[in-house]
């Protein structure tokens, strides 16, 4: 194979999901009415924001070789205790803040520390006590989904604070302030991940933990690190939440986390730990909101949606094993 | 240690003694199993139950079944074992629980149900208001609503419906659906909202409004769906009256949005109604009495019971809310639960 064939098909094989996307937004387009349009494709970027932000939480877990289930009940609880405060109808208090811009910042605060908070509980759980990631974060997606229940009572808050709705109202570049947020935190987390020795060092831990130790790294401490950022990453999806339905239920994200998951698969990531990258879970994202979308506009049962975002993570991990023959083929 | 057992061992045995004449009292336990408690109405029922049927001398326990029907087969299962006066169903799913209201009535447990008909199996009272017709009074507001803006019964119509795997949106969609086929020149862009969940109902206003500029009226199964739709209109620039908007289940958050003219007309299920009217008649119904066929004043309201194949049904009827009667304390998303007290068929 030339150099040139072999680049072109790197570049292929590095950035597959994106080529994806572009397929599917070329089929829809071309089939589905209305579908074609920037409104359309803002839509999708829009409602992508609060799953894409849970989703950098769960892949950096994910890459780091552990498994974090409960970011959606803590995106709900973030949510919830946002609405409560800051809401003026329902169950919100109503709280006021002077000046009110002062809202954003402190509800912003809340939502993140709280996540943190249910974040590093999880971390010390999994790491000081060596306990299963996975039973852990089952644990807490039920218990914080029950506070989100008993504070609530069942109940909803709304009318969210015309300072914090702003971030959902208002529009640059034809975006919701809301979206840009998403876009940014895609940014700076998919540089944290490959340019800082933070990063490099969970890609290390996912791919081979004792050696990682071995090499002088400090496994447990990243470890901690990454589940409180998980939390604190899905305080912030929830806080979006919150802000894009100008309050919360206490239903809300209810399924998120299987999107989340099926996110990060579509995106590359692997589940064993040590591979993948942040562009590649906004891309799977991208790809889940354009099919929800499309399934919106035609009319379909929503059962379709599932059976659809099934397959698609099916098709996600064949295409992986596809992708890595080839790649052992080339080396 | 030892001391410590004791210690504990006494507290229960005063608490157990502080429990005793609380049951004396007590006309018997009446079980209520709920589908889940993440949904206002839920929620409200089981307060307004609780409250009815301790006016009437029952005590009442609630199990949630967090909407899964395997859930709810079990702890029909165990509330059968423990013997209650009654078991009031608000069924997850409505025939798979035929089976458990079968054992339940076998064992001698009268079975109510509650807000949820099941009609392939006979159970010993029914308080519905009848989703069917919910569906049929918002078609009649959508026609009002159609006609005031645009001269006849026209226009475009999208209707958020809740999960679609849950009996209750897909009949109101039925009733509504059947009484729309009148009106030809009606487009109805029918599209759910898995899992009830506000944030995918704001996205699909959103999509559709997107896709049809031209919507005139959207219609959502619930009223928190319509607070994510409003946030979508929000988003989109719209201001309240710009699209005419309409919801069921009389929830607080409806009644909220109808003041604040996003919100045109709310289509109440008479909570308050149909829960006095359980306690109203849950002495024949522990006591396997006949129900007599007729109309009985519930709360104020006309509630008519039928003898039907499945038994004794009480239907009583949903209505609609708009900015002129909103503050009526009737409406349950009032929260203000009635001042007087229910009293015993005789």
């Amino acid at each position: 194979m030339s150099p040139r064939k072999r680049r072109l098909l790197e570049l292929v094989l590095d950035n597959l999901v994106w080529f994806m996307l572009l397929f599917v937004l070329a089929v829809f387009s071309l089939t589905v009415p209305n579908y074609f349009q920037l409104g359309i494709f803002a839509n999708i970027i829009e409602a992508s924001s609060v799953l894409g932000v849970m989703s950098i939480g769960l892949a950096l877990v994910v890459i780091a070789g552990h498994m974090d289930l409960s970011v959606e009940s803590v995106a709900a609880l973030s949510a919830m205790l946002v609405g409560i405060l800051f809401c003026s109808a329902g169950i919100g208090i109503g709280l006021e803040l002077h000046p009110a811009w002062l809202a954003v910042p402190v509800s912003l605060a809340l939502a993140v520390g709280v996540g943190a908070l249910v974040g590093s509980l999880n971390g010390l759980l999994v790491v000081r006590l060596g306990m299963n990631a996975f039973i852990i974060t089952l644990a807490s997606y039920i218990w914080v989904r029950g506070i989100v229940l008993a504070i609530s009572g069942g109940r909803s808050a709304q009318d969210l604070a015309p300072a914090i709705r702003w971030l959902g109202i208002q529009r640059l570049l034809g975006l919701p302030v809301t979206a840009w947020i998403a876009i940014l935190c895609f940014v700076v987390f998919s540089l944290i991940l490959a340019k800082t020795p933070f990063g490099r060092h969970l890609v290390m831990i996912g791919g081979n933990e004792t050696a990682t130790f071995r090499a002088g790294i400090r496994v447990n401490r990243n470890l901690v690190i990454v589940f409180v950022l998980a939390g604190a990453i899905a305080g912030l999806s929830g806080w979006l939440l919150a802000i894009r339905t100008s309050g919360a239920t206490a239903n809300l994200g209810i399924g998120l986390l299987f999107n989340a998951f099926a996110a990060v698969v579509i995106g590359g990531v692997s589940l064993k730990g040590g591979v993948g990258a942040l562009p590649g879970v906004y891309a799977g994202v991208l790809l889940l909101a354009a099919i929800n979308t499309a399934i919106n506009l035609m009319g379909l049962p929503a059962n379709f949606t599932q059976v659809i975002h099934g397959l698609l993570v099916l098709a996600a991990v064949l295409l992986d094993t596809l992708k890595q023959s080839i790649r052992q083929r080339l080396a | 240690m030892k001391r410590l057992f004791l210690t504990l061992l006494g507290l229960v045995a005063l608490g157990l003694a502080t429990l005793a004449p609380a049951f004396a009292q007590s006309k018997g336990t009446v079980y209520y199993l709920v589908p889940t408690l993440l949904d206002e109405f839920q929620t409200g029922s089981v307060s307004a139950l609780e409250m009815f049927l301790k006016q009437v001398g029952y005590e009442m326990k609630t199990l949630n079944a967090d909407n899964k029907t395997d859930a709810q087969q079990s702890q029909m299962n165990d509330v059968i074992a423990l013997k209650p006066a009654a078991i009031i169903l608000a069924a997850v799913d409505f025939n798979a629980l035929k089976p458990s209201v079968e054992a339940a009535r076998a064992a001698g447990i009268p079975v109510v149900e509650f807000d949820r008909q099941i009609t392939s199996t006979p159970s010993d009272f029914t308080s519905v208001a009848g989703t069917v017709e919910i569906g049929h009074i918002a078609a009649e507001q959508a026609e009002k609503l159609l006609t005031a803006k645009n001269g006849s019964p026209k226009g475009k119509i999208l209707q958020v419906l809740g999960d679609p795997a849950d009996p209750y949106t897909l009949d109101i969609q039925k009733g509504f659906e059947e009484k729309m086929k009148a009106f030809p020149d009606v487009t109805i862009i029918s599209v759910p909202a898995t899992a009830w969940a506000a944030d995918v109902a704001g996205t699909i206003v959103a999509d559709q409004l997107t896709a049809n500029p031209d919507i005139d009226l959207i219609f959502s199964h619930a009223a928190h769906l319509s607070v994510a739709g409003v946030a979508s209109l929000e988003a989109a620039g719209k201001k309240p009256g710009d699209i005419m908007m309409m919801s069921s289940n009389g929830a607080p958050v409806g009644l909220d949005l109808i003041r604040k003219g996003w919100l045109n007309v709310e289509v109440e299920q008479p909570l308050y109604a149909q829960a006095a009217a359980v306690a109203m008649f849950m002495d024949k119904v522990a006591n396997k009495q006949e129900i007599k066929p007729g109309e009985y004043d519930v709360l104020g309201l006309k509630g008519v019971v039928t003898k039907e194949a499945w038994g004794p049904n009480i239907k009583i009827p949903g209505a609609a809310i708009t900015k002129d009667n909103v503050d009526d304390p009737a409406f349950w998303g009032n929260l203000k639960p009635p001042a007087g007290t229910v009293k015993p068929i005789e």
